[in-house]
């Protein structure tokens, strides 16, 4: 091979990698897949059902592989994810901790705002669980009695700025009535707490929930959902039961590091759109009994500031002090 | 005889060939997870899950179970020949498993920690066949206030593992306490203790201060030792890397004790592994005829938590199984890959998934003999690694010990944790402070401290609620006992000195 000819190669080779508008990007080595929990938490868990799910239908050209960057309560994948600023082989599964801890954490370095949207993927609903013999048929029932005697009923769920709890500052604020929250770190303890009749009441997952209510040990008193889900065809949501309160859903979907050219971003949004469309998926999503939040990069920004600016004025009113 | 002819069926499904070569895979894997620190069982299962789609959910369960209680048999491992604990439940074992080998019984040790395994996890899963229902209905009865005084109960067992001062012990425990309530605080979501980094949000990893305090202290203090060629004794010939009759005789009572704490604490949500073997050899040590022998290295503080932690893997199943509720994070994992499966896991699984639940149990029961022959020979060959001079073994440990913080969450700041627990552990080795006081306060404080806090949120501050349910109180009780006991001792010392010097 002559210099020339050399040099010509890599002139074209340059002119590839610059990309005209036509050449439209595409990964050529493993995309790394970054997650906040450990492995068997949620959100690896989802990530570990995308890889498969990628790879089994042929979706894209290379694999998908999981990082698991756990600790510090997400912000060091958040962390991770936004000093990656142009890499076009990472991206990140983001869950609604991405949005409220940085608003709660003095810690925190970076925001959403510091990575690109890529795709929302799913919404969580949940159920308002008690246990079968309690005296509670609905939701009214609770409340009343929550009223008749502020402070002694019980909810069992997670962290402060869990969904959990949201509901309960936005259930309690609307109604004026007032009961304990109490905190467990296990979701298997919390249902435990309700199971023993330690706790009176708690937001629970509806796949979580069906078991036990056919097995008769709970019942569901109202739905955390926009609609009802179809395996509750009779509960009311907490809006038809007369509780104006905005809907908090769990949400779940995809971002990448900031600074990464618009063909990167659609390619990745056409991946998963590509993705949601699947049966694998919608078995998936009816399995789980997740609701289909697909949304894409554009939209799920603007989602983002909505989201952010609803959560800021929900913690403040439940007196968590918020720093940014 | 409802159950045999259900374990019947189960060993149909489980000795079928391709569910008898999953099983080996898992228990081989489990085994080979559980020597290497940091890895652990949760986040191999966690990995192998996307593989396990293709397969029936009864291989895949087999498999996925063998990685969980084989990681409990390996676990010993590095605990007793290089005191770095493989995993967190093997912590107890470094006490008296590593003086062992100090002492030339690096072979005994491991034997007694295998066959402790072995006992041990067969009663789990007796018990988990015999007795599921009625005893997931007992750890419902186990709330806040009870895990508060089971808690209690545990730090009382400080004046167990005191050496020969007691306020040096409670020091160390206060640290351990200490060290336990730093990162976010879960019921106001508080950083406490996180100097502003966000690597500290978390609190701190208990593997990282067991390593630094255990295995990295033992690097530091042996650098002073500047002599060549301190090897460690090991015998030569099979007979004497076995364990002696004598020294199985002495773990009868341990193997039983094990067995039995490991399982109950196992089946309640809120304890774990680290707990039931620290309550174990505190029970192992309380009865003992000399406990002034325990850290010392007998046999019988190997067998009692090695015991204790693989017995809880049956006892851990129960409320998983039985109602759909997971207690530790390998526990969730299994939820997690049930529901992938498409199974339901709930309170109805068992009746809906016989072949499922009876395949599991039956499978255990030939998984643990898969694991008892598999690492009985191979005790002489991990034992060769003590031939190591100490310009060699030593740095083995150390690397040992930085690889496995690493793998823990891949963050170089850990190991800068190491380091600074390595120097603690150091310091209080010289200045004669035990450390097991300071892993007691560690594994317990975050669970009480919340436990507490819990029962009061239930009771409105009302303290009554610790006394006034009939568990709780009854292990108040003695753990009051516990604490009044070495009191009682010494006056009784004075009371026999006293009238030796009068007659």
């Amino acid at each position: 091979m002559t210099l020339r000819t050399s040099i010509i190669m890599a002139a074209c080779a340059a002119a590839l990698a610059a990309g005209p508008a036509w050449a439209q990007f595409k990964p050529t080595k493993p995309v790394e897949i970054v997650v906040h929990t450990g492995p068997g938490g949620g959100a690896d868990v989802l990530a570990r059902f995308m890889t498969q799910l990628i790879e089994k239908e042929n979706l894209a050209p290379v694999r998908f592989q999981v990082n698991n960057r756990d600790g510090g309560g997400g912000l060091r994948a958040m962390a991770y994810v936004a000093e990656k600023k142009g890499d076009t082989h990472t991206i990140a599964i983001f869950t609604g901790n991405w949005l409220t801890n940085p608003l709660v954490r003095a810690e925190a370095k970076f925001t959403l705002k510091d990575m690109q949207p890529v795709a929302r993927l799913v919404l969580e609903p949940a159920v308002v669980a008690v246990k079968a013999d309690a005296p509670f048929k609905t939701m009214k029932d609770f409340i009343e009695a929550a009223k008749k005697t502020p402070g002694t009923l019980k909810q069992s769920g997670g962290s402060q700025t869990s969904r959990d709890n949201v509901v309960r500052q936005l259930l309690m604020k609307s109604t004026g009535a007032n009961w304990a929250y109490i905190s467990f770190p296990g979701g298997g303890e919390r249902i435990a707490a309700l199971l023993g009749g330690h706790v009176n009441m708690m937001v629970i997952e509806p796949q979580e929930a069906g078991e036990h209510i056919k097995a008769g040990n709970m019942r569901v008193i109202a739905q955390v959902a926009e609609k009802r889900l179809a395996p509750y065809p009779n509960v009311p949501t907490l809006k038809e039961a007369g509780y104006e309160i905005p809907n908090v859903p769990q949400v779940r979907g995809v971002v990448m590091p900031s600074g990464v050219a618009p063909d990167v971003v659609a390619y990745y949004e056409d991946l998963f759109q590509r993705m949601v469309k699947t049966p694998t998926w919608r078995k998936y999503l009816e399995d789980q009994q997740f609701e289909d939040g697909f949304q894409k990069s554009v939209e799920l920004g603007k989602f983002f500031d909505t989201f952010t600016n609803q959560m800021r004025e929900i913690l403040k009113e439940a007196g968590t002090p918020v720093v940014r | 005889m409802d159950v045999l002819a259900n374990l019947g069926h189960g060993f149909i499904v489980a000795l079928e060939p391709l569910n008898l070569f999953w099983c080996f895979a898992g228990v081989f894997l489990g085994t080979v997870v559980g020597v290497m620190p940091g890895l652990g069982p949760a986040a191999t299962i966690a990995m192998l899950l996307p593989l396990t789609f293709k397969m029936p959910p009864t291989s895949a369960l087999i498999m996925l179970a063998g990685i969980y209680y084989g990681a409990k048999y390996g676990g010993s491992t590095t605990a007793i020949l290089l005191n770095v604990p493989g995993e967190s439940a093997s912590v107890v074992t470094c006490l008296d498993g590593y003086q062992m080998a100090r002492k030339g019984r690096a072979g005994a040790a491991l034997g007694i920690a295998a066959i402790a395994s072995f006992i041990a996890g067969t009663v789990g899963v007796v018990a988990l066949m015999l007795v599921a229902p009625p005893l997931a209905k007992f750890g419902l009865a186990f709330s806040s206030p009870e895990y508060f005084a089971l808690m209690v109960l545990g730090l009382a067992m400080v004046v167990l593992l005191a050496g020969e001062s007691l306020v040096k012990a409670l020091l160390a425990m206060l640290v351990g306490l200490w060290i336990a309530g730093m990162g976010i605080d879960l019921f106001s979501d508080a950083s406490r203790f996180t100097f502003g980094n966000s690597e500290m949000l978390d609190g701190v990893d208990f593997v990282i201060v067991a390593i630094g305090v255990f295995a990295l202290s033992e690097v530091f203090a042996n650098m002073e030792q500047r002599e060549e060629g301190t090897m460690l004794p090991v015998p030569k010939g099979l007979r004497n890397l076995l364990p002696t009759m004598a020294e199985l005789k002495a773990c009868r009572f341990a193997f039983l004790n094990g067995s039995v704490v490991g399982f109950i604490i196992g089946v309640l949500p809120g304890a774990g592994s680290t707990i039931a073997s620290f309550i174990s050899y505190g029970l192992e040590k309380a009865v003992s005829k000399h406990p002034e022998k325990f850290g010392t290295g007998v046999p019988e503080g190997v067998a009692a938590p090695e015991g204790a932690n693989n017995s809880e893997t049956g006892g851990a199943l129960v409320p998983l199984l039985t109602l759909g509720i997971p207690g530790s994070g390998t526990t969730a994992i299994l939820l997690a890959a049930f529901v992938l499966w498409g199974l339901k896991p709930g309170p109805l699984m068992i009746q809906d998934n016989p072949e499922l639940f009876w395949g599991l149990v039956a499978s255990m029961y030939v998984g643990n003999v898969m694991l008892l022959v598999l690492n009985l020979p191979l005790i002489p060959l991990f034992a060769q690694i003590l031939k190591l001079p100490s310009y060699l073994l030593y740095p083995i440990i150390l690397g040992i010990s930085l690889v496995g913080v690493y793998t823990v969450s891949s963050s170089l700041f850990d190991c800068y944790m190491l380091a600074a627990f390595g120097l603690l552990g150091y310091l209080m080795r010289r200045l004669d402070y035990p450390s097991a006081p300071l892993i007691l306060g560690l594994v317990l404080g975050d669970a009480m401290e919340r436990a507490l806090r819990q029962s009061l949120m239930m009771s409105q501050g009302d303290l009554g609620i610790l006394v006034s349910r009939p568990i709780s109180a009854t292990m108040l009780v003695l753990a009051v006992l516990l604490l009044i006991m070495p009191l009682f001792r010494k006056f009784n010392s004075w009371r026999v000195r006293a009238i030796e010097e009068n007659g």
